[in-house]
């Protein structure tokens, strides 16, 4: 035994030299190492550009995490963060009146804030008047205390300037700084008043906090990923109602969906690479065995035992597998060196690269695939009757599913399982795959057998080409598969990565609004109506606006929003009907009259009143009505100031909350709101080379408040078009590992063409002719398979548009096309290269004959 | 008929059927024979006679649907696949139309392969011996498809011997080969299989061929139709004798031709 053990070693290893030398083993080697390099590459890759991506985002909300609360939170949650190693900063958030003096006054909004205070992200403050005028700032963190920061608006609105003071609650303090920017700066166009920013130690003294004061505390957390989410774990069963906790992917804004849905593309796009990459390995397998079934039955009729044969097989297949998927890694680790390389241009890459986790998944997904997937075509090798020898086919019927394939179906759900990490996922998508397989395979017959009469009128390689066709039908029909299932599946991920992309764009179309104006009065409109039309300003419409509460609803009192809550997905609790009265939203609301529906709102329930109408009318946004459950017909009662009056929900409108314009969650109609004063509200974009011409309109109007979104504007287009690159990489990668497929399927039936390649050159066939009918049979192969592939494709991208992406489904005849034509030509070049060696070899001996 | 020592190969009423869509077809029709040790024995007849299908019978790569083969005096009707490969290694060669050469191994590792499987621990000196033999002694490290096809037909030769087996089945051996060097290595099977005094159990469809073996048998639509013998049976001690005189000068001749055979096209 001892000497069989190491005379099948020493045949293993001078078969896989010799193979390896001769280029036998090429498909099945760059198939493993593609798909080990795939999952190396992009888990490790898509997971770092997820952290990099969360992390630059995370700047918007000057944090990791964020915990909001209407009281101070318990010691132990600080207690717990600090062991974690978290950095945390506390905010308490007010509004109040400041003065300057005894006559100038104005509500302010005041955040006091303890040190570390922005987290992440920068507050660039200037500190001195020159520089303020010069526009210049630096990053800090809290003022000193005494000392206060200020936006720019306070100090022309006070007539202030950097060094005076200003007395808020019981203290006065120094204006030591202007804000230049805030990273969590809030988008609320209405939020009270400019910006002050004091030392938290400071906030006693004020003596503003006192029973009943409407205070929001803010804890801001940020550490280590792991650490953030150990945290978050604990942390979440304990929020109560009157808490949030939140990072930039809970918020319900354009970034976090950007970032999801990036993330969700990311973890798809791997998951498709890693099935291309196992279908590979299965296709490269079964040629695998069939090239080497003669060799076997040679061994065996040699007298070699079965147990010779199966070690001999083992090892030499377990040799290639090492050594593939440590060339695998290899690469894959290369690819993402580069990819991230690439990236950190764009994006803040942690140095530390975590390489255990994708070492792992790499490993074991190479393990899985040489396992399962070549498990069935290795079992048929060794069993392999020694009869092969004197006859050249011994019939083994193709059955295309038995108990064989248990370890390939069983290996590409633990594949979806260690991708998707929910079961039943991969047990949908399983069956889904394996419905779809099974309905291409018998439509692929079908069209196989129909080529044949379909082209009995057509040119003579054409014929040849469709006879081939008709011939290796079962063949034919599996290769057709794997053909459509490559190019759907890469023809899924360029799809779904342009609506995508054509989604982000819609967030933010050039020209976008870049700054809101508020508070524009009566007397002012025509003015800015003049300024917008003389400077041919793109503008949103005027909105009035006039602040007012929701009191009842169908004359049910109801009571404050702290009743409702936010947990970390956004998603609304609403208390439960029976036990509590009816919820509000505790803060006033700004109410707007319009005539017509404002762009970017569908009406999806009711009607839209005409501008004639008489009857007091509201239409409500979809989202507060869910909140509030307020259906079409209800009464709402509103008060504006010391008038209460009722009005009658008659529709219910979808809201863009992207879009660059202001947003209305009520939406009165003239009748009800047209005899109040009102303020004006717009957006409008102000080119770069407008933007001091602006500032000189504005400096005549101080009572105009004007936000700024520039900044966010353009941080916002900048993560897209980094997830765009790191999308576009991602794909390259699932490219390879679709062509890969095509090249392991042809090569798959290369020793039956061989065979029939040399028989028709012995019938007289000419090159041309056989080149002409190896060209047109692939293409005909490649335009069936373009076909059937963007029908799948239309199907599933439906399924992901509509379920994953929250997107509006949408048709992509544009791709047919181009799927079709370039399967085509594709496939086409691909056979006709493949086969290059055949049809010269065929040549050479002929001609030396 | 005398079942003693000599016997080597014994086969009594085999029958062999194969079930085509549900029909039950007959390929062979019930055979009886007998080879002697020492003897040489063509199995002529038409294509779809049945001569491949009673030659894997006799070989133990396929069983009978009926009928007993005894090798060696080993029933290989009673016996497992892989309790027919051990007979196989230890009696049996093999030379193939097809040549079968592993095209993963160099001509010197395919002629080792037989030696190497009986655990044999000369294998490489027992080949290259053989290498020399067949002519090919400079060619050793070359691939199979490396070499021409009567070149790979003599790599088969030397691999066929190297275990000395006791009975050597070779089917249609210049069936693949233009007539000039089919000749050849007609030549070079019947002279080694002379030298070591090898059963020869030949199948073809070449009468010329046929023509050198002792004993012929024909067959027909899967029924044995016709047994003649070629030539008087030679004793054992006459067939080495005649071997010791012949073999060097036929084997010389047969280098001579062998060198001038043009080189062999090497197909990228």
């Amino acid at each position: 035994m001892g000497l069989l053990s190491n005379l099948v070693v020493k045949q293993s290893l001078r078969l896989f030299k010799h193979e390896t030398r001769q280029g036998e083993l090429t498909i099945v080697f760059f198939a493993i190492v593609l798909a080990v390099a795939t999952v190396f590459s992009l888990s490790g890759f898509s997971s770092q550009i997820k952290v990099a991506l969360v992390e630059q985002s995370s700047r918007f909300i000057a944090a990791d995490r964020v915990l909001q609360s209407s009281r101070p939170i318990n010691e132990n949650v600080l207690l717990k963060s600090q062991q974690l190693n978290l950095q945390y900063a506390k905010q308490i958030i007010m509004s109040s009146m400041v003065f300057s003096d005894n006559t100038h006054m104005l509500l302010a909004s005041l955040t006091a804030t303890s040190d570390l205070y922005p987290l992440k992200g920068q507050l660039l403050v200037s500190t001195t008047q020159k520089d303020y005028l010069a526009g210049k700032a630096q990053a800090v963190h809290e003022p000193t205390s005494g000392s206060i920061w200020v936006e720019a608006s306070l100090l022309t609105k006070l007539k202030l300037v950097l060094g005076d003071k200003i007395e808020i609650g019981n203290s006065l303090f120094i204006i030591a700084g202007v804000i230049k920017q805030r990273p969590d700066a809030s988008l609320n166009l209405f939020s009270l008043g400019p910006e002050i920013i004091l030392n938290i130690a400071d906030i006693d003294k004020t003596a503003l906090i006192q029973a009943g004061s409407r205070v929001k505390y803010k804890y801001l957390f940020s550490g280590e990923h792991q650490n953030i989410e150990k945290f978050s774990n604990w942390i979440k069963p304990q929020i109560n109602d009157t808490q949030r906790w939140y990072g930039i992917k809970s918020q319900q804004n354009a970034l976090a969906k950007t970032l999801n849905k990036a993330e969700k593309y990311l973890s798809l796009a791997s998951l498709l690479g890693v099935i291309l990459a196992a279908v590979a390995i299965s296709v490269a397998a079964r040629r695998y065995s069939q090239r080497h079934q003669s060799s076997v039955a040679v061994f065996k009729a040699m007298g070699a035992s079965k147990s010779y044969v199966t070690q001999l097989y083992i090892i030499h297949w377990s040799l290639l597998s090492f050594v593939s998927i440590i060339v695998g890694l290899c690469f894959g680790y290369l690819i993402q060196y580069a990819g991230l390389t690439v990236m950190a241009e764009y994006l803040p890459i942690n140095n530390s690269f975590k390489w255990y986790y994708p070492l792992f998944t790499a490993v074991t997904t190479g393990l899985i695939c040489v396992i399962a997937f070549a498990i069935a075509p290795l079992y048929e090798l060794i069993n392999t009757s020694p009869l092969v020898v004197v006859r050249s086919r011994v019939n083994t019927p193709t059955q295309f599913l038995n108990y064989k394939h248990l370890p390939a179906v069983l290996a590409l759900f633990s594949l979806l399982w260690l991708f998707s990490g929910d079961w039943l996922l991969s047990l949908v998508l399983l069956a889904a795959g394996a419905f779809i397989v099974v309905v291409l395979l018998l439509l692929a017959l079908q069209l196989v057998k129909l080529s044949r009469t379909m082209g009995s009128g057509a040119g003579q390689a054409w014929q040849l080409a469709l006879a081939n066709l008709k011939r290796r039908s079962t063949e034919n029909s599996i290769q057709l598969v794997s053909f459509t299932l490559a190019i759907n599946l890469l023809l899924l991920l360029v799809v779904v990565r342009s609506d995508l992309l054509n989604d982000w764009q819609k967030q933010l179309p050039d020209n976008s609004a870049n700054k809101f104006l508020i508070n524009i009065s009566q007397p002012q409109l025509a003015k800015v109506q003049q300024f917008v039309d003389h400077n041919h300003l793109q503008a949103s419409a005027l909105f009035p606006v006039v602040p007012g509460r929701l009191t009842a609803i169908n004359n049910e009192k109801i009571v404050a929003s702290q009743m409702v809550t936010k947990n970390e997905f956004g998603s609304k609790k609403v208390k439960n009907k029976t036990t509590k009265p009816r919820i509000g939203l505790g803060r006033e609301l700004n109410l707007t009259w319009l005539d017509k529906l404002p762009k970017k709102n569908k009406v999806f329930a009711g009607k839209w009143w005409t501008a004639s109408d008489n009857t007091a009318q509201v239409s409500i946004e979809e989202s507060i009505a869910k909140r509030l459950d307020i259906h079409l017909g209800d009464k709402l009662s509103f008060s504006l100031g010391s008038d209460v009056f009722q009005v009658k929900v008659t529709s219910i409108r979808k809201v863009n909350w992207q879009s660059m314009q202001p947003n209305f969650y009520m939406i009165f109609n003239r009748k009800v709101l047209a005899n109040y004063p009102v303020t004006y509200i717009s957006s409008l974009y102000i080119p770069p080379e407008k933007e001091n011409l602006f500032a000189q309109f504005l400096a005549q109007y101080p009572t105009i408040t004007m936000l700024d979104v520039d900044a966010m504007i353009k941080q916002l287009s900048n993560i897209i078009k980094q997830v765009s690159l790191a999308i576009a990489f991602i794909l390259v990668i699932v490219v390879l590992a679709g062509c890969l497929v095509l090249v392991a399927q042809v090569q798959a039936t290369m020793a039956e063409r061989q065979r029939e390649l040399a028989i028709l050159r012995t019938l007289g066939a000419n090159g041309r002719l056989l080149r002409n009918s190896v060209l047109y049979e692939f293409i005909a192969l490649g335009v069936i398979a373009g076909t059937l592939a963007s029908f799948v494709m239309e199907i599933i991208v439906y399924f992901l548009q509509t379920r994953l992406f929250n997107m509006t489904a949408s048709f992509h005849f544009d791709f047919w096309v181009i799927a079709i034509v370039s399967g085509g030509l594709f496939v086409g070049l691909l056979g006709l290269l493949s086969c290059w060696r055949l049809l010269t070899k065929t040549a050479l001996h002929r001609y030396a004959v | 008929m005398n079942i003693n020592t000599d016997t080597i190969l014994e086969v009594k009423q085999l029958t062999k059927s194969v079930k085509l869509e549900n029909k039950q077809l007959t390929i062979l029709k019930p055979i009886d024979l007998v080879v002697n040790a020492g003897e040489t024995l063509a199995i002529v007849g038409s294509s779809g006679s049945g001569k491949t299908t009673l030659l894997s019978l006799l070989a133990g790569l396929d069983l009978p649907s009926a009928g007993e083969v005894y090798l060696k005096q080993q029933a290989l009707h009673q016996l497992d696949e892989e309790q027919r490969s051990q007979v196989r290694a230890e009696h049996v060669g093999f030379i193939f139309q097809q040549f079968l050469l592993i095209n993963s191994l160099t001509a010197l590792e395919n002629i080792m392969l037989p030696a190497e499987l009986a655990h044999k621990s000369n294998a490489k000196e027992l080949a290259l011996t053989l290498l020399n033999d067949v002519g090919l002694a400079e060619r050793g490290d070359h691939f199979p498809n490396q070499l021409s096809g009567g070149e790979q037909q003599r790599v088969a030769i030397a691999r066929a011997f190297i275990t000395q087996p006791d009975i050597l089945f070779a089917d249609e051996p210049t069936g693949n080969l233009d007539s000039n060097t089919g000749q050849h290595i007609a030549n070079l099977l019947f002279n080694l299989n002379q030298q070591y005094g090898t059963t020869l159990v030949l199948v073809t469809h070449d009468q010329k061929l046929a023509q050198r073996c002792q004993k012929q048998i024909e067959m027909a639509d899967g029924h044995l139709i016709a047994q003649q013998n070629n030539l008087p049976l030679p004793s054992p001690l006459n067939s080495k004798l005649n071997s010791d005189l012949n073999s060097s000068t036929d084997l010389l001749q047969e280098q001579a031709l062998f060198k001038s055979e043009p080189q062999p096209r090497v197909i990228k």
